[in-house]
């Protein structure tokens, strides 16, 4: 971004082994990784397969000596003596220490959760992308044009002067890609780039990351899923349990057998769409409506500005409803409506026949199950146990712990009860979150983004939990953008657009 | 809509204010100074946020104030009631009073400022006069800290509800309320700062050298007058509050 191409640098790893402190066994053991300028690397793996840290190791975010115990070498090659830039690192005390942000200047780093990309002390998206340039002393010139240019490559021209804490997912996403290319670092690493991204955002990074590679970047993407992106790296490293399952180009490992039982979801295949396995439910009493409902964080804004205009809605018992639409269109919003947590300026709410107004949360929990779009905002217990034993002792008394027990089994969670739920991996937090809506037996679940952070397995724990919720008559309200998940499972899909809801 | 201040010209007010205040050392004008916070408060239509942030801090001063110098006030003589070794005096409720008053203005007017000043204009003014940059990031960090712990109580609070949980109106049920919100509350913020630190970190916070800032703080010549009158007061209430405290002059 400050000139016309970043430097050309390659970046070499070989973990030996990587283990946390406290823990025993290696998250990480006899990995090899290059990133090579203008080359897409893919690194594939189910939830707990070691990418994330692989990637962190990678970044500098997580350290030998301060996080864990790491033999091996990092090695950063920008071209001059092969020797030079090598870190050999073999677990003891006088390890070489890394300087983060001087790591940070050849190789950027998004996270998983984009959220924790940010300072938290800048109230405006371009304050927030020049975070970086203000802690390098650029000059404020400078440092407008990178930000239009980093703006507008990320598809962030328009929300330059909105609160970082109001953006969605998907603009929160693009917003920390941007905090990461804003240095120009010759390597950068990604993980899950595409996550709750709509199909515009998605595009918008994808054409990012190949003008990156023409810029002679190297780029590391980590995933759980063989998706449009991953399909274009030309080398992809398969992990499973800390180690290398696979390695190779990618026709080379679709081709055979080698993903199946990697926890690796492979998407976008060309071939017959599923249908639901249950069909449309027959006619019957609505099981949650919306009737004329209209929305805006601020009342006093003109109707035409609302979030949400006038939307009606319904769905039945035992019917799955898809809800799709471009980032900050309001889908989040929509399911907070359903429980209360927001309340409609105009229109009611109906759950179970009954109108909402003036019902407390707690009380329309009691038919109506959220699963939150970060598992982060739902999860707050010290154990998975105690995480989807909270408040069922209202609602099923001494059964409770046996339907926890059930909840957590049902998304294979049994055996995890004792972990505190930060601690699990990203799909196994996503699943946590859902077993605590699951354990109540809601009449109605509204899942926000359930696919997100998935690994196959998860993928199976979530299909089949929404099967046996709507097989057992519940009615389930799905916002996503994964349009192949809402085909595969929705009796309807319809599409929050300017704030208005159609059906496709 | 108030004016657009300079962050260090609302900081130099607040600063002044309270210097005055407590140089002054008495209720009446402690009194009219946090009923002034509250009016602009009300004028600048903070009124609300200000009230509960600064009743939540002060309904518990207020309180232990009260028991330990009304009832206990060594110094006490005119008793006006008496109960066992407790004795209400006017000379405690007095100092009582005259303690809670200046506290109130002090807290008052901190809210009002923490309210009214845009932290991210504040944070760009104190760097651009090359104070360390961990200054204005702690500085920041403590004005955002109420908005923040907010949010994450929120957060928390919606999970929970969202699960069943109905906070009623009566004592009980926000007790245990809190209760429940507590722990994940505090455990929720650390595990926050632990991710926000590794992201500062590589994005060069903690960088030696020069800074530069992104915002661009408009000043004017007048509000340089103002600042520097205000610094000039409230460097002469000390000064007067100084003299009159020593020997022979009157305190």
């Amino acid at each position: 971004m400050n000139g016309d191409g970043a430097a050309r640098i390659t970046l070499r790893a070989a973990i030996g082994s990587f283990i946390f402190h406290g823990e025993s066994t290696p998250a990480l053991s006899c990995v090899e990784i290059e990133a090579a300028p203008g080359r897409l690397t893919a690194v594939l793996g189910g939830s707990g397969s070691g990418k994330s840290t692989l990637g962190r190791l990678l970044a500098a975010w997580l350290a030998g000596g301060r996080d864990g115990v790491l033999r091996g070498t990092l090695h950063l090659d920008a071209g001059g003596d092969p020797e030079d830039g090598s870190l050999v690192f073999s677990g003891t005390d006088d390890d070489p220490r890394i300087d983060p942000a001087a790591w940070a200047d050849h190789v950027g780093y998004v996270p998983q959760d984009a959220l924790a990309m940010l300072s938290g002390v800048r109230g405006t998206v371009e304050e927030e992308l020049a975070f970086g340039l203000e802690n390098r002393g650029a000059e404020r010139a400078e440092m407008v044009r990178i930000v239009a240019e980093t703006a507008r490559r990320t598809g962030l021209t328009g929300l330059l002067e909105r609160d970082p804490a109001t953006l969605s997912g998907g603009e929160l996403r693009r917003l920390a890609v941007g905090c990461a290319i804003i240095d120009d670092p010759g390597v950068l690493i990604l993980d899950e780039p595409l996550a709750s991204l709509d199909a515009a955002g998605a595009r918008t990074v994808m054409e990012l990351i190949s003008d990156l590679l023409d810029r002679g970047v190297a780029v590391v993407v980590l995933s759980q899923q063989v998706d449009q992106l991953t399909r274009l790296a030309s080398h992809w490293l398969v992990l499973k349990d800390g180690g290398v399952m696979a390695a190779g180009r990618p026709g080379q490992l679709l081709g055979g057998d080698l993903l199946a039982g990697s926890g690796v979801v492979v998407g976008g295949a060309q071939g017959p769409r599923p249908v639901p396995a249950t069909s449309a439910p027959t006619a019957a009493a609505p099981a949650l409506e919306l009737d004329g409902v209209s929305f805006g964080f601020e009342s006093s804004g003109p109707r035409s500005s609302r979030l949400l205009q006038n939307v009606d809605f319904s769905v039945v018992p035992g019917e799955v409803v898809a809800v799709t639409g471009p980032n900050g269109a309001g889908k989040s919003t929509l399911l907070r409506l359903f429980n209360g947590l927001l309340r409609p300026l105009d229109g009611e709410v109906r759950v179970g026949g009954v109108g909402i107004a003036g019902v407390p949360t707690g009380i329309v929990a009691e038919r109506l199950g959220l699963l939150f779009q970060h598992p982060h905002d739902q999860l707050f217990e010290r154990t998975a146990q105690r995480e989807v034993l909270f408040g069922l002792d209202r609602l099923f008394g001494v059964d409770a712990p046996m339907k926890a027990a059930a909840a957590l089994a049902s998304v294979g969670l049994d055996g995890a009860e004792d972990v505190h739920p930060h601690e699990l991996p990203g799909s196994g937090q996503r699943l946590l979150a859902l077993a605590t809506v699951l354990a109540r037996e809601p009449a109605v679940l509204a899942l926000d983004e359930p696919t997100v952070a998935l690994d196959a397995h998860g993928f199976e724990r979530l299909t089949a939990a929404v099967s046996a919720a709507a097989g057992r008559g519940a009615a389930v309200v799905i916002v996503t953008h994964d349009l192949a998940f809402a085909q595969a499972h929705a009796h309807r899909t319809m599409e929050l657009k300017d704030g208005v809801l159609v059906g496709c | 809509m108030t004016p657009r201040f300079h962050p260090l010209t609302l900081l130099a007010a607040a600063a002044a204010v309270l210097a005055i205040t407590t140089a002054a050392s008495s209720w009446p004008v402690s009194l009219m100074v946090a009923a002034g916070a509250v009016a602009l408060a009300a004028a600048t239509g903070s009124a609300r946020r200000v009230l509960l942030a600064g009743g939540a801090i002060l309904a518990p001063f207020w309180l232990s104030l009260l028991v330990i110098h009304g009832l206990f006030y060594p110094e006490g003589r005119t008793v006006l009631l008496g109960f066992g070794p407790a004795r209400v005096t006017a000379e405690g409720i007095g100092f009582a009073l005259d303690m809670g008053l200046r506290t109130s203005a002090f807290v008052l007017v901190t809210m009002l400022f923490s309210f009214s000043v845009r932290v991210p204009e504040l944070v760009a003014a104190l760097n651009s006069r090359r104070l360390p940059p961990q200054f204005g990031y702690v500085l920041a960090s403590t004005l955002m800290l109420a908005p923040i712990i907010a949010a994450r109580l929120q957060k928390v609070r919606q999970a929970q509800e969202s699960r069943g949980l109905v906070v009623e109106k009566g004592l009980r049920s926000r007790l245990n309320a809190i209760r429940l919100q507590m722990v994940p509350l505090v455990l929720g913020l650390v595990h926050d700062a632990g991710t926000r630190a590794q992201a500062l970190d590589a994005r060069g916070f903690r960088r030696p050298g020069p800074r530069s800032s992104y915002r661009e703080v408009s000043d004017s010549m007048g509000q340089r007058g103002f600042r520097f009158c205000a610094l000039l007061l409230a460097a002469a209430a000390v000064v007067l509050r100084i003299m009159a405290s020593y020997p022979g002059g009157q305190s």
